[in-house]
């Protein structure tokens, strides 16, 4: 079908060239062009039958036979990873180099409004920043940030600044820029933008994190409903324990902590050892894969735990009991489930091979789930299987 | 468009619609008498005036020229015997479904005869329609030319479309050539046996020029003409500066290297036209400086520029991806790359050490240029730092990276070359660290 249509687009594009009266001329004709542009060509790749649409894109000025037509495809690879089985025609290369520093200085110097100050700004930052990355979208979102930060102290006095001024500029701004050369990816959500503009107005400390401060935040910065949370933490303990433990770890409230009482030895040589290989083993495996099933037994079962605790602490109405107790985190998992799908929190991880139903992966790492958890204030050390 | 051009710019006008007017390349270079050209002719207008069936095929690699003789023998033909030749044109790549194939034969068909063709006609009512036509044109004596470009994928699947047309070429009383064309030396041997016994064995090879030829190809397209439009003093001057740079061995060396790597017809073409386009129009003379640009331009070391665009960081990353391959870990992700990278900075005390979020950025941007890739094909479904990653790039071919790369750490470099183990091995020894 693809096939057909893009023959009705050569046809009704040599009829209507014919129509405007571009017919070949024997001398060099000056008439207009049409150009067609084929942009990031790399994802056809992707695509099926990938081979024959690449070779047929490039083959189409010569299916055509027009000359008003010319070709342009643009990629972020080269033409050498264009595999194609038996050849095709390539079009003509031309490459475009990466910018360098310089160019990468005077790109930015360009429609500020403040040239002289943001010159300096730069003769600062951009050397450093470019040993990270030398994308330019990546680095106008980290500038503009950083370069709040450097114009704090001018708020007042002149907007130029002279040889003093730049010094006395680099010396505020240089403890932030090492540590927040660790951060140059990091884009603040709208959440933490307006939560910093309420900060004075709010009376409640909040551990808000700013550019360059380096301190982890105990907040997570999105908001998630509680079922979501607790979806979130049994995913993260499916993929991190083996079944096994399962029954042992939740048959009763506080399973968790005889385990750990149990298992606790003097550390020994051998011991240390198999915790580094322990260790390396899930630095190079990866978290496990579980069952939907599995999922929502560990999902009951937490929940069942801390709806008892909740029920003795809500005697008197509170402002958030909108989720009455054990019923209401258990309405609408699956849902919340499909959510945590979309949000790759939980991706799908290949079918069991002895009774194909589909297994499951958490991608959360341990420090967001230990976030997640502190938040709901579930004991989650307590459930994690430590050998 | 200003009236008054130099000759510099007409000239250049002029070289470039001569260079994409590649029919005309193509005749020049078909004059002998046992070219394809000519035997290709006398199998079509054998079937013309015989009023027989035919069928052959051209073979040979991408760009040797298999459709411009095609184009030109038909063009020659059509003059000659007006009215009595009509072309349908099928390509392998857009047309391999048999559905497709035989509904777009109608389509031409009907375009041919000023007929209104139904979109709503079914398979059979097209294959009829193409029967009746065929029949019709034999008893006119009028000779029908199939043109199978991408031959090769007609022959794929259950080649219902190729039987069909042959076998209607043997029932009917028709007059038809089939040619088909490929860049598969064996598409005979790809047919099915009942299609195979239809089809007369008659091939013809182009194969790519020769050295001499294209240097004599060169000649004749650069070559302006003296009885134009352009001022003569000029011409006579731009053809010898012209003949000169052939005999330059320099000019030789360039040919060589471009021939080496692709000696068709189609490829020559291409460089001529980015060497011609860098002509410099003040002068308004080729030089051999043009020729050597658009062969680098055409043959660039793509990896080596991928990786002057990289940052310090990624170069880090890879450079830990080397170490690792080299203490032969057969398969590593990003999670070993880190250790590895945190093992270095303990080690040797690097002042670029940044953290595992902007790492993991770096190496996406790393996959992203295909200088690493993964190790396994979408299985797993696993993130990505734990998926197995592997170098796309040689070891050699890093080293050489480095060395061109602009303001390279020179730890980085010693890193590579593997001086840092030798030194530290040497303070070993002497006893200076344990």
């Amino acid at each position: 079908m693809l096939r057909e249509s893009l023959m009705e687009v050569i046809n009704s594009l040599r009829v209507n060239s014919k129509k405007s009266g571009l017919k070949e001329s024997g001398e060099q004709g000056i008439g207009g062009m049409v150009y067609i542009i084929f942009d990031n060509m790399e994802l056809v790749r992707d695509w099926d039958k990938d081979s024959v649409i690449i070779s047929m894109l490039f083959k189409l000025y010569d299916i055509l036979k027009m000359p008003e037509v010319g070709l342009i495809f643009i990629s972020n690879n080269s033409p050498d990873t264009y595999h194609l089985n038996t050849g095709s025609v390539e079009p003509i290369p031309i490459h475009f180099p990466e910018y360098r520093e310089d160019d990468l200085y005077q790109i930015f110097l360009r429609n500020q409004r403040d040239p002289k100050l943001y010159s300096s700004f730069l003769d600062v930052v951009l050397k450093d920043s470019c040993k990270i990355t030398r994308c330019i979208d990546e680095l106008s979102t980290y500038f503009r940030l950083l370069f709040e930060k450097y114009c704090e102290p001018l708020s007042g006095i002149g907007r130029v600044p002279n040889q003093d001024m730049k010094s006395k500029l680099y010396m505020h701004l240089k403890p932030h820029v090492t540590s927040s050369l660790n951060e140059v990816f990091w884009v603040p959500s709208c959440l933490a933008l307006e939560l910093k503009e309420n900060k004075e107005k709010v009376g409640k400390k909040r551990n808000m994190r700013r550019l360059g401060d380096g301190v982890v935040p105990d907040d997570i910065d999105f908001h998630m409903s509680v079922s979501a949370k607790y979806l979130l933490i049994s995913t993260f303990l499916a993929s991190r324990n083996p079944a096994t433990l399962d029954a042992a770890l939740f048959d009763s409230a506080g399973g968790g902590d005889n385990t750990n009482r149990k298992r606790r030895r003097k550390a020994s040589e051998t011991s240390i050892q198999q915790k580094e290989n322990a260790e390396q083993e899930l630095l190079m495996k990866g978290p496990g894969t579980f069952p939907l099933e599995r999922l929502l037994a560990i999902f009951q079962c937490i929940t069942s735990v801390t709806a008892s605790v909740l029920e003795e602490e809500q005697q008197e109405v509170d402002v958030l009991g909108t989720e009455g107790g054990a019923n209401g985190l258990m309405s609408d998992v699956l849902l919340q489930l499909s959510t945590l799908c979309n949000a790759n929190i939980i991706i799908k991880g290949g079918t069991c091979p002895l009774d194909g139903t589909s297994r499951y992966r958490s991608t959360v790492s341990e420090e967001m789930a230990l976030k997640v958890a502190r938040s709901v204030n579930f004991p989650l050390p307590k459930y994690l299987y430590r050998k | 468009m200003d009236g008054k051009q130099t000759p510099a710019i007409e000239a250049l006008t002029h070289l470039r619609s001569k260079i994409c007017n590649r029919n005309s390349i193509f005749s020049f270079s078909s004059d002998a008498p046992d070219s394809n050209y000519n035997k290709l002719k006398f199998i079509v207008s054998n079937s013309v005036t015989e009023a027989c069936n035919n069928s052959v095929l051209l073979l040979g690699s991408r760009g040797c020229g298999q459709v411009e003789v095609l184009d030109l023998v038909l063009e020659d033909l059509k003059a000659e015997y007006p009215e009595i030749i009509s072309v349908v044109r099928l390509d392998g790549v857009l047309h391999s479904d048999d559905n497709c194939a035989i509904k777009e034969i109608a389509k031409q068909l009907c375009s041919e005869n000023q007929l209104l063709f139904s979109k709503m006609a079914s398979s059979d009512d097209n294959t009829q329609f193409m029967m009746a036509v065929l029949r019709e044109y034999g008893l006119a004596h009028k000779t029908v030319v199939f043109i199978l470009d991408e031959f090769d994928l007609f022959a794929q699947g259950k080649q219902r479309l190729l039987y069909s047309l042959l076998d209607a070429m043997q029932s009917v009383s028709s007059q038809a050539v089939v040619i088909g064309m490929s860049c598969r030396l064996d598409a005979d041997q790809l047919l099915e046996k009942r299609v195979r016994s239809r089809f007369s064995h008659r091939k013809l090879l182009f194969l790519p020029s020769s050295k001499e030829d294209i240097l004599r190809l060169l000649k004749h397209i650069l070559t302006l003409p003296e009885d134009s439009m352009f001022p003569r003093d000029y011409v006579i001057t731009f053809n010898k500066k012209l003949h000169n740079m052939f005999e330059e061995a320099k000019f030789k060396e360039i040919l060589d290297t471009l021939l080496d790597a692709d000696s068709s017809v189609h490829h020559v073409l291409n460089f001529l036209f980015v060497a011609v386009c860098n002509m410099n129009l003040e002068s308004g003379y080729l030089s051999v400086e043009n020729f050597k640009t658009a062969l680098l331009s055409i043959q660039r070391p793509y990896k080596l520029d991928s990786l002057q665009g990289c940052s310090v960081l990624e170069l880090y990353i890879l450079a830990c991806m080397k170490r690792l391959e080299d203490k032969e870990q057969n398969s590593y992700n990003f999670n070993s790359v880190m250790t590895e990278y945190k093992h270095i900075h303990d080690s040797y005390r690097i002042s670029d050490y940044y953290a595992r979020n902007v790492s993991l950025r770096a190496f996406e941007h790393l996959l992203q240029r295909e200088l690493i890739s993964f190790g396994d094909s979408r299985g797993q479904n696993q993130s990505i730092e734990f998926r197995p990653v592997k170098l796309l790039i040689s070891s050699h071919e890093l080293l050489q990276g480095l060395k061109l790369y602009r303001s390279c750490p020179a730890l980085l470099q010693k890193l590579m070359t593997g001086e840092l183990n030798k030194m530290k091995a040497h303070l070993v020894d002497v006893e200076m660290i344990d």
